[in-house]
């Protein structure tokens, strides 16, 4: 089985109904084409760390997609968004092979403050089931900080 | 007469990576990205950081993967 990760930026001009009814539309895509969504966040407005055809901010979604080799649609899938011109940026990441290597050592991300996740339907599978994670390590003080503060 | 040689206690770094026994580097962990992308954006060097070469290498792929979604900037100016 192959596990994929599916970002995508929307324009913040699209009102939140229509991105819930565009996130919908692929949704249907990626189900039709015979893959299960494990998990799914819509992280909100964000803003860009740099701008995208003039704008400043987008609306993120992102899937968690399983599927059974061969049949995917996930081509098809990035083939709409690239047409889509709501679509700032999309990015699919294959994820498997990441995450066997791993083991179930990775905790699973925390998604930003604001996020909403949804686990639409089947438990995630194991691998994916979180363990606690290791206290965190003390943050390095002498690390530059500017990036982050400048916070354009 | 030469001068007595300097002597200097360097803190021996360690991969930050390897230490947490991290892997695999997400691209959406932008906080954790951000302390490998310092003042002018650019992925900071193993030289600097310390980290091991496969993790650098994880690390790089994650940054890259970031940049592509605006996450974190290529460039500040």
């Amino acid at each position: 089985m192959r596990t994929y990760e599916l970002m995508f930026i929307v324009d913040p001009r699209v009102a939140d109904e229509d991105v819930v009814a565009m996130t919908g539309d692929y949704r249907q895509m990626i189900l039709g084409g015979g893959s299960e969504i494990t998990k799914e966040e819509s992280w909100g407005r964000r803003k860009l760390a740099y701008p995208i055809g003039k704008l400043n901010e987008g609306k993120y979604v992102l899937f968690y997609i399983a599927s059974q080799g061969g049949q995917t649609s996930l081509a098809e899938v990035e083939h709409r968004m690239r047409q889509n011109d709501k679509i700032l940026r999309y990015l699919t990441v294959r994820t498997d092979e990441d995450l066997k290597r791993a083991g179930s050592r990775i905790a699973p991300l925390e998604p930003p403050m604001g996020a909403t996740v949804a686990g639409a339907g089947a438990p995630p599978p194991a691998s994916t089931v979180p363990t606690p994670a290791p206290p965190a390590p003390p943050v390095d003080r002498e690390r530059h900080e500017g990036a982050a503060e400048r916070g354009e | 007469m030469a001068r007595p040689k300097k002597v200097f206690f360097r803190r021996r770094k360690v991969c930050k990576f390897c230490a947490d026994k991290v892997d695999y580097v997400d691209f959406k962990d932008v906080k954790l990205l951000q302390q490998f992308i310092p003042e002018r954006s650019k992925i900071l060097p193993r030289r600097i950081s310390g980290t091991c070469a496969r993790h650098q290498r994880l690390l790089q792929q994650a940054i890259k993967r970031a940049r592509h979604l605006a996450l974190i900037p290529f460039t500040t100016d």
